[in-house]
């Protein structure tokens, strides 16, 4: 086997300022760096929206599936098969930013998923989100929330 | 998802079997493990914008098709509002997905393509009513419950109360979705909607219909009585020997609806809030029937084409088997005198065309208590239900 010519890389800097060295094909399967390199021809790209940790995975999650190989749904649940919400909450910010719709995808769903399993309250907690109905609509809601659980 | 409490129906049963330790023990697990994802680092949604909120609740809103997951939309537009909004927003009406979704779903059109597949169960000794979407092709499964009725008999007519909740069934309750009313002798009913169904609609003070002064404005309600159809059953020239004929008088529903391109009035909300923000509607003079002067109180203005009626399809008469028979297309399986298929009818001096062929709502016997209701756009499964209850209790032609 001949061996392989040498292959373009390029320098991902994360937001904690942590530096990824990837080849450029694999770089490119985000549509934001695509063009970022395709518009200003830059070797080096800062991505201030991701952190370095999250920025890792992703990297990850290209290489593995830019291979084409058969592994790469076997990968993509491992990947993704964290019971931390807040990573996959991280990974869904950075699919959307990099702009990678297979990631995007998965990992929405994969949220979706975990949302489904959980309570109200959970939700809320979780999220940390407010409960902003008023005391007339929460009690709309719990009769409606009451029908639909009959 | 759920608030944390049990469904009604839910008991607790004691068992001491291993299969039931071993669940026992898995529930356990679960609930250290639910523990421990909320000891964890808990992310904050702030940072989420909303486009993509609405990408994950789609996602939660296209999987969950079939009740009973279908619950996990609704919980959903229970977290806050913004879930709430955009939930609503991605949730399509019955008439358009053929879903049942939200509580609002029973007040709104069927689906236009196909019949939506219920069930009616009796409870004899309590004079209860309880209605059900089919989860299945089975005739009755175990079923999404939709609504509830109770027959309450008075001095000089029948009420039935309709409810989404079974264990409420007061008229001033939150759960309260509208009633039927039977005359003295059961041949003529009203159907009672707690809402207005559409802006203008007058409140129904009496039973006669008084029309008084040039303009009226909606009075601010929260819950009323608004007469939305009228039904009457009729022995046929055959006398009580043939099938009887029903006619039931749409008043919220243009005839146009059933058109193509017509559209049928569709409630979005239980609280409308404000009334005082809608149009009032001009009085207009009127010397003709009933129908009509009922017409100008119930259609929304501009619309004068004349109510929504629907008639029972005539049965057959099979001489081999010496029966009257309508297709019910396998969905009804005992005869009995209250079966009913019913068809939109043609306006008066109108020639009858392909959509007034269409069944809109089919009635019938397949157990003991059990009967199945199937109906589709232009009439809500709320309308259905009442219109099937008359079906109960009318004494024409029963024998």
């Amino acid at each position: 086997m001949s061996k392989s010519p040498e292959k373009k890389l390029v320098t991902l800097k994360s937001s904690d300022k942590e530096e990824f060295v990837v080849e450029e094909s694999i770089a490119v399967t985000s549509e934001t760096i695509k063009n970022i390199i395709e518009d200003c021809g830059l070797e080096l790209i800062p991505l201030p929206n991701v952190d370095g940790k999250t920025l890792a995975k992703v990297i990850e999650y290209c290489t593995k599936h830019s291979t084409g190989s058969n592994d790469d749904s076997k990968f993509d649940d491992e990947c993704l098969d964290t019971k931390q919400l807040s990573v996959l909450v991280d990974m869904l910010l950075a699919a959307n930013y990099l702009n990678i719709k297979s990631l995007f995808e998965k990992v929405c769903t994969k949220i979706a998923d975990r949302i489904k399993d959980m309570s109200v309250e959970e939700v809320r907690e979780v999220f940390k989100i407010e409960n902003d109905f008023t005391p007339e609509e929460e009690k709309k809601i719990r009769d409606e929330h009451a029908w639909a659980h009959e | 998802m759920n608030f944390g409490f049990r469904s009604r129906s839910c008991r607790v049963i004691q068992d001491s079997s291993p299969a039931a330790a071993a669940a026992m023990a898995a529930t356990q697990e679960e609930e250290e493990e639910r523990e421990g994802l909320k000891n964890e680092e808990k992310c904050c949604w702030g940072n989420m914008p909303l486009e993509l909120l609405r990408e994950v609740l789609m996602r939660i809103e296209s999987s969950e098709n079939n009740w009973p997951l279908r619950k996990n939309v609704v919980a959903c537009g229970g977290v806050c509002r913004s879930w709430r909004e955009i939930v609503k927003e991605i949730v399509r009406t019955p008439e358009v997905s053929g879903i049942i979704t939200f509580p609002i779903s029973v007040k709104q059109p069927g689906p236009r393509e196909s019949l939506l597949r219920c069930f009616i169960k009796r409870n004899r000794s309590m004079q209860t009513y309880h209605l059900y979407l089919n989860l299945t092709q089975a005739l009755a499964d175990d079923g999404k419950f939709l609504l509830a009725a109770r027959k309450c008999r008075r001095t000089t007519c029948t009420d039935y109360i309709i409810s989404l909740n079974a264990d409420d069934m007061s008229k001033g309750s939150s759960t309260y979705i509208g009633k039927l009313r039977s005359n003295f002798l059961g041949t003529k009913f009203v159907i009672y909607d707690g809402l207005p169904p559409h802006a203008g609609a007058k409140i129904s003070k009496s039973r006669s219909t008084r029309l008084v002064g040039s303009k009226q404005v909606s009075p601010r309600v929260p819950a009323g009585s608004y007469p939305v159809a009228h039904i009457s059953y009729e022995l046929n020239v055959l006398g009580s020997r043939g099938p009887r004929r029903m006619q039931c008088i749409m008043d919220a529903i243009p005839s146009s609806a059933v058109e193509p391109g017509g559209v049928a009035p569709t409630q979005t909300e239980f609280h409308p809030g404000n009334y005082d923000s809608f149009p009032s509607l001009p009085f207009f003079r009127s010397k003709s029937s009933r129908i009509e002067k009922f017409l100008s109180n119930s259609l929304p203005s501009g619309q004068r084409d004349g109510p929504l009626v629907l008639k029972n399809k005539s049965p057959r008469w099979h001489e081999q088997l010496q029966c009257w028979c309508l297709n019910f297309h396998g969905r009804v399986t005992v005869a009995s005198v209250k079966n009913f298929q019913l068809v939109a009818s043609p306006a008066s001096g109108q020639p009858a065309r392909p959509e007034h062929e269409k069944v809109i709502l089919q009635f019938g016997k397949v157990g003991k208590d059990v009967f199945t209701m199937d109906y589709r756009y232009p009439i809500s499964v709320f309308q259905a239900f009442a219109i099937c209850l008359s079906s109960f209790d009318t004494k024409i032609a029963c024998e």
